[in-house]
């Protein structure tokens, strides 16, 4: 993996941030450790200082600046460690008493404090921090301490907070990367299977750790993604395969007669016509193709609203009523005066038609067609069933009839493009419903078990519906 | 009749042109929906075909425009998508008609009469009697007469004559029967609306002289006096 896909990588954005406010964190630690060691110390010395130019104010004005000189004189022999700093001097800055052999240049205000360095006659320099006051006539009085120890703990502290600074961000970009790279590594992962697919391998599957990680459950939805589209992609392929096979036959039949009609001299208009109604016999098998792919394709779930499943089997089976009549058939129809459903009522009304149109055509004279609509599951579900006398389908074949193209043999004299209970599967499919054939002893039942609207939605989407239906 | 025919495929405007040229029409032609929009705009037309797809404006869009800015002009829609959806679309859009490609040259003959006929007849009173020849509707009291006697009808052969009537003269396809009489707007398959026409058939026409529901082969039906 290359390092600039790294940056880029979400985690590594978060490891800065973090990194960022960690910092933060630690310098504040560090900050309020230094104010409470390092800063102690230095109030401290501060306030020895401050003890004992006061106690010296006080000797001066007890016992005059000669006085105060011998205490100074007096206390720098004591001080054999040489750790405080004294300094008398006159108004022309001369020194009178002390251990320092100069008065510094820095020191031109008084009352102040101030750091600076002295310098010994032998040379040696010491880090001095001091307080100056007045005392007497242009008398300058300064005592201070040798912070040379504070100095020292002062730069062993600093270095300790940028090592330890340093270390924090370190290894928390340490952390950030290594995070980073595992969160990338998967993703990486499932981005080379995706890429692998678009390329057109749709076997390839991501890996799956086992973890239970959220990658785990990204990569199991990309896999059952990949499962549905393969699915897709086989089913496509199959009716790609059946369109080209069942259509280049009356394709066929059409051109050689196209082609027998050409080299007639005068060809006759009505085989003209016969042509013509071929052609339309396979535009409307591509229409019908076309529509099924459409309704598998979810197209119309979007306009999905309550329907009366009961209007719309009134209504069709008012449509078909005149068919079954001239072939005397009995065609009744059974349904309750409100059976919402949540679906379309184009869709249901084309899916019944077709099983209508199957069961006109395949029952014989004199036979009868029930359609009925009927609660089930305790009012959660209706089903709606079309039963005929017919022939019926043989139980080994009902699966699949509701194939594109399938049509049994004895029907391939009737008109018919073997799309009818393809389309009602496809619509079933989308209403989630429930679509069984099963025998009549004789002749076939086809139910549609669809699940009921809820009440609410039922009444008031639908209701409109229903007046609209009525023409009301 | 002058039409106005919005379309980029040039087989299918020539197609349409030559059809409706030979039946007395006068036909204009746009290849793309600025220059349909322009002349729609600016002419007088009786009706207008508007293809959806079309090159730089939209087929729906020119419909949406010209109804923004007051054009009455019956437009019907020709699309190759012909789902139910869309047609939704189209007539929101302002279209009074959608027709999906491919169709027979009789289908959309059939349906531009029906258009015209119909924003002629907008203005006009709501009639409350349709007559064809002896044939006689009372829409108000819902009884059908021919000559002198009374016929009984069904609820739905009562619509399904109703609109016959109302298209009296043209030809009316299966397509229309079943949007019209039955609010559906799938393909009818099989030969179910042709058995409703001939009992309808049978009720008005058996016992008479001049029969006046006619099949136009190929296309549809027609009621009219004339043969």
């Amino acid at each position: 993996m290359r390092l600039p896909a790294l940056f880029r990588t979400t985690v590594f954005q978060l490891t800065l941030v973090y990194m960022a406010l960690f910092g933060a964190s630690v310098l504040a630690l560090f900050t309020f450790i230094y104010w409470s060691t390092v800063g102690y110390l230095e109030r401290q010395t501060d306030e020895i200082i401050e003890a004992e130019i006061r106690g010296l104010a006080e000797q001066a004005e007890r016992r005059g600046l000669v006085g105060l000189a011998n205490v100074i004189d007096d206390r720098v022999r004591r001080d054999t460690e040489g750790r405080s700093v004294y300094l008398l001097v006159d108004a022309a800055l001369r020194p009178i008493a002390g251990n320092v052999t100069y008065w510094p240049e820095e020191l031109d205000r008084r009352g102040e404090w101030v750091d600076f360095v002295k310098r010994d006659p032998s040379g040696r320099y010491t880090p001095v921090r001091a307080l100056v006051l007045g005392v007497g006539p242009g008398f300058r009085l300064l005592v201070g301490r040798d912070i040379r120890e504070l100095e020292q703990i002062n730069e062993v502290f600093r270095r300790a907070s940028v090592w330890g600074l340093g270390l924090t961000m370190g290894l928390s970009l340490l952390g950030g990367i290594l995070i980073g790279f595992s969160a990338q590594r998967r993703v990486a992962q499932i981005n080379r299977t995706t890429r692998q697919i678009i390329a057109g391998n749709l076997k390839e599957r991501v890996p799956v750790t086992g973890a239970g990680d959220e990658h785990d459950e990204l990569a199991e939805n990309v896999n059952a993604m990949l499962d549905q589209i393969e699915k897709l992609m086989a089913g496509l392929r199959h009716v790609g395969d059946s369109v080209a096979h069942d259509l280049r036959g009356p394709l066929t039949r059409l051109r050689t007669r196209l082609e027998t009609l050409a080299s007639e001299p005068t060809p006759s208009r009505e085989r003209l016509e016969e042509c013509v109604a071929q052609a339309d016999a396979l535009l409307a098998t591509f229409n019908a193709l076309l529509r099924i792919a459409r309704i598998e394709s979810g197209a119309y779930k979007s306009a999905f609203a309550p329907v009366d499943l009961g209007v719309i089997a009134r209504d069709v089976c008012e449509l078909y009523q005149a068919a079954a009549d001239e072939r005397h058939i009995a065609l009744s129809c059974a349904a309750p005066v409100e059976a919402f459903v949540v679906g379309d009522r184009e869709l249901l009304a084309q899916a019944l038609t077709n099983l209508l149109d199957n069961a006109v055509k395949y029952t014989p004279d004199g036979g009868r067609i029930d359609v009925s609509v009927e609660g089930s599951r305790g009012g959660t579900a209706y089903v709606l069933s079309v039963a005929d006398t017919g022939p019926g389908i043989p139980a080994d074949e009902r699966d699949r009839m509701l194939e594109r193209f399938t049509r049994l043999d004895r029907s391939r004299s009737l008109p018919g493009n073997g799309l009818g209970l393809a389309l009602v599967k496809a619509v079933a499919e989308q209403h989630d419903a429930r679509l069984t054939l099963y025998d009549h002893r004789p002749g076939l039942v086809v139910e549609l078990e669809l699940p009921a609207a809820e009440k609410g939605a039922a009444t008031e989407k639908g209701v409109r519906h229903h007046f609209l239906e009525n023409g009301v | 009749m002058r039409i106005l025919i919005i379309e980029d495929d040039k087989d299918v405007a020539a197609f349409i042109r030559k059809g409706l040229t030979e039946a007395g029409w006068t036909v204009d032609h746009a290849d793309n929906g600025r220059d349909g929009l322009f002349l729609a705009a600016t002419e007088s037309y009786d009706a207008l075909i508007v293809d959806r797809m079309l090159p730089g404006v939209d087929g729906l869009s020119v419909i949406r425009t010209l109804r923004a800015s007051n054009n009455r002009t019956p437009a019907l829609v020709l699309s190759a998508l012909g789902e139910v959806d869309d047609r939704v679309e189209g007539l929101k859009a302002g279209g009074d008609d959608y027709l999906v490609k491919p169709f027979a040259f009789s289908e959309l003959h059939a349906r531009l009469e029906a258009l015209i006929r119909r924003s002629a007849s907008a203005g006009a009173a709501p009639a409350t009697v349709l007559e064809v020849g002896d044939l006689r509707m009372d829409l108000l009291r819902r009884e059908v007469y021919r000559g002198d006697r009374k016929i009984d009808l069904q609820p739905r052969e009562f619509q399904l004559l109703e609109f016959l009537m109302r298209h009296a003269g043209q030809v009316v396809t299966r397509t229309m029967l079943l949007e019209g009489v039955w609010d559906y707007h799938f393909d009818p398959q099989t030969n179910v609306i042709d058995v409703h026409i001939s009992r309808l058939r049978a009720k008005i026409d058996r016992d008479f002289a001049t029969p006046l529901l006619h099949t136009v082969r190929g296309a549809g039906y027609r009621l009219d006096t004339r043969p």
